[in-house]
């Protein structure tokens, strides 16, 4: 059986994986890595790391960072995880989703199935980490996932909070974290208090505006009007109806999220047909400042929920970096501004590296799980716990918000908010938009 | 009266012959598969046979019956959610819930059929389409079915299928073993039978068969039912091996029906041979290309078009242009003596 089995994994290198081998040691031949250091210990198999990630289609905004991140992740491991002694090389396979999930639960299963990973890890909302996390579930396999509110992650694949799962784990926020900072950002400047929301039919909208578990408790409680005209089906080209609803209803807030090209048509229609809020608050479409930047003068002043920022004080654990010199490099690296996903790109591999260095080794999947479960781990975009979380698997990051505000002919985002996460420091006061 | 009876009518030809010797071959080897393939074999195995199923289908609207329907992935994610239904809140076996499925769906598609039929050529096209997205935006209504968020399918109820991993693997391959098998039989069936000569006749004159006696509502209808049927049973297969669906990836046009068209037109439209050359020529070009992103989807246009321009007829009619092969016997050949 066993002779069989060795025969077949022989078979089972694909040209590709073969390149990649060839292409790894000639870079540590071009590091100038001496061979006495590479060979100081025993070479035992590599770690091999399975990545999903939403290269193209809608989605790709929140990848930007990958490349940079994996240079990264490569150089801070180019010794390898030494575990008793022998010394095992770190690969990582990464795979585009093409931002649906159906590519993304085929490549995971290719991933578990044929590359016969160590450990996956996916990121950037539930369309990515669910179907994932799905697959791992069934193959048992450890899985680390990040960047999807942990209630359409945890509750979105069915988690029963006394049970939860037995291989995958995610660190995240929650939909109590964007209300409560959401909130009190509202509250900063005097407004009619008068709410309208636009939350569509998916995973996030449906988490976020959830009669008992989203937002509309806690606005009625905290004495604002919500005009919630239902969920919408997205993608959509015409927000009229919104709009003239709003303005019946002289909303000076407005929140949802959506993705970045439905705000686009949204804020466009706005301005034309002449509404202007005081505040507004968007998920998702204005996170990223390219999605912004169209906007031109109408983006300056957007307010958006922080996950991460050059000003959060975390540092590092995999390159002894903090939050200012990360954002530092990779805008000199790739002349790009930096963005949200770059911390938490960096902190998803940070948690992977630190369960493999605790584990027994490749192959001993539920010593690496049993690792994962354990961790206690600061990391760049904060602490991360699996114990200490809302419900089992899950683990907690903290969240402010932040202004978007006009530098020269780029867009800046200031921390104006800070009541759920008091260690990360407020940078300016929230403006109106008028 | 001599001269008359100087001639015959056959269909299979020696090729034929061979052929099914190959076919049996084939089939041989795919049961053998799970004792001595990886598990990652078997998922592209299974992915393959979905793909060549779904083809067969499409294939048996359009090719033969000269409906043009884009709108399938109406039954491939009724089919899905009809397995989430069945297995989370009726706790039925997510393998027995797939023929239940196809059952269902084929009931489903009947007064479908009533609303797309009044439509012709591109307007039976369009129409297609609109039903599709009108189930998308139906289930995107449903909250117990997870709405527009989706749902996952339970890890418990996965593991309940079979008493392992590799007995779940196994149940689930043969599955999509004897659905490859039993659509393309079927096709092959329907078409050797009264009802492909009369489902010929309708694709090349509706009039000229209404006259000689074709009963055209009928014959399409059986044809439109047993298709819904067989790719909602598909439907259910994938979902089951996806664990998770929503709306959009369920009724998802680009990946149940615009890569479904391409094998079919690739391979060769109207016939039985086209569709398994046609997923072989997608899957090559998917493991070849998929890391590049779109550069992947520019090339497979690129090819479609080259093809549709050149070889209308697909690979396989190039094929048959030059060597009068087929390899499943369903036209009739005069020989004169």
């Amino acid at each position: 059986m066993n002779t069989k089995n060795n025969k077949f994994d022989m078979h089972g290198i694909s040209r590709r994986n073969l390149m990649k081998v060839l292409a790894a040691s000639s870079g540590a031949a071009a590091l100038g890595l001496s061979p006495s250091r590479v060979f100081a210990a025993k070479t035992g198999k590599p770690f091999k790391i399975g990545f999903v990630t939403p290269a193209s289609g809608p989605l790709a905004i929140f990848a930007e960072p990958d490349q940079f991140v994996l240079e990264q992740v490569k150089a801070a491991t180019r010794d390898g995880i030494v575990i008793d002694g022998t010394h095992h090389p770190v690969e990582i396979i990464v795979k585009d989703s093409q931002s649906s999930s159906n590519r993304a639960a085929d490549v995971a299963a290719e991933l578990i199935l044929n590359d016969e990973i160590d450990i996956m890890v996916a990121a950037n909302t539930p369309e990515t980490t669910n179907p994932v996390a799905d697959q791992c579930e069934i193959n048992g396999i450890p899985c680390v996932t990040n960047d999807t509110p942990w209630q359409p992650h945890f509750f979105g694949r069915g988690g029963d909070p006394k049970v939860g799962f037995e291989w995958t784990y995610h660190f995240f926020w929650g939909a109590e974290d964007i209300i409560g900072t959401s909130l009190a950002l509202w509250e900063q400047i005097p407004t009619n208090k008068v709410i309208g929301t636009l939350w569509p039919n998916d995973s996030d909208g449906n988490a976020f505006g959830d009669p008992k578990m989203g937002f509309p408790p806690l606005l009625k409680e905290k004495g604002f009007e919500l005009v919630d005209l239902g969920r919408y089906q997205s993608p959509s080209d015409d927000f009229s109806a919104y709009i003239n609803e709003f303005k019946k209803q002289g909303v000076e807030i407005i929140s949802g999220v959506i993705p970045p090209p439905d705000f686009g048509t949204f804020w466009s229609q706005a301005g034309q047909q002449g509404f202007n809020p005081m505040i507004c608050t968007m998920a998702k479409a204005t996170e990223f400042p390219a999605a912004i930047a169209p906007f031109g003068d109408r983006a300056d002043g957007l307010t958006v929920e922080v996950w991460w920022s050059p000003t959060h004080p975390f540092v590092s654990g995999l390159t002894g970096q903090t939050s200012a010199e990360l954002a530092a490099e990779y805008e000199a690296k790739t002349g790009r501004q930096w963005t949200m996903p770059l911390g938490f790109k960096h902190s998803l591999f940070e948690v992977a590296i630190d369960a493999l260095k605790r584990s027994e080794g490749p192959g001993r999947l539920e010593s690496i799980r049993d690792a994962i479960a354990s961790t206690n781990y600061n990391s760049i975009v904060g602490p991360v716990n699996f114990q200490t979380g809302p419900v089992p698997n899950i683990s907690k990051t903290p969240l402010v918000s932040g202004q978007w505000r006009k530098q020269g002919d780029r867009l800046e985002l200031e921390i104006v908010e800070n009541s759920q996460a008091p260690m990360i420091a407020k940078q300016a006061e929230l403006r109106s938009l008028v | 009266m001599s001269r008359i009876s100087s001639f015959e009518v056959s269909r299979s030809t020696r090729a034929s012959k061979v052929a099914l010797v190959g076919w049996i071959v084939i089939l041989g080897v795919l049961i053998s598969v799970p004792f001595w393939a990886g598990r990652g074999d078997m998922r592209f195995l299974i992915e393959f046979a979905y793909y060549l199923t779904l083809a067969q289908m499409w294939n048996l609207l359009a090719g033969y019956a000269g409906l043009v329907s884009v709108g399938q992935q109406a039954f491939v994610g009724l089919g899905g959610y009809m397995l989430f239904a069945a297995s989370v809140y009726f706790g039925i076996h997510p393998v027995i819930a797939i023929p239940i499925a196809g059952v269902l769906i084929a009931l489903i598609s009947i007064p479908t059929a009533f609303v797309v039929f009044r439509l012709r050529g591109a307007y039976f096209a369009i129409g297609t389409w609109v039903v599709a997205e009108v189930f998308r935006l139906l289930f995107a209504q449903i909250s117990s079915l997870g709405g527009g968020s989706g749902m996952s399918i339970p890890a418990k109820i996965v593991k309940e299928i079979a008493s392992g991993r590799t007995e779940r693997d196994m149940l689930i391959y043969f599955t999509a073993l004897v659905i490859l098998v039993a659509g393309t039989a079927m096709v092959y069936l329907l078409m050797r039978s009264k009802y492909g000569l009369a489902l010929t006749a309708i694709r090349d004159s509706e009039p000229a068969s209404d006259s000689l006696g074709v009963n055209i509502f009928k014959t399409k209808l059986t044809i439109y039912v047993a298709s819904a049927a067989v790719t909602g049973v598909v439907g259910a297969l994938i979902f089951l091996q996806k664990l998770r669906i929503s709306p959009d990836v369920a009724f998802s046009l680009q990946d149940w029906t615009a890569a479904v068209i391409f094998i079919v037109v690739i391979g060769g439209i109207g016939t039985i041979e086209g569709p398994i050359i046609g997923t072989l020529i997608y899957f090559g070009l998917r493991s070849l290309l998929s890391d590049y992103g779109s550069i992947y989807m520019i090339v497979l246009g690129c090819v479609a078009v080259v093809m549709m321009l050149w070889a209308p007829k697909g690979v396989w009619g190039l094929i048959t242009q030059k060597f009068d092969l087929q390899l499943f016997p369903v036209n009739r050949r005069v020989t004169w003596k």
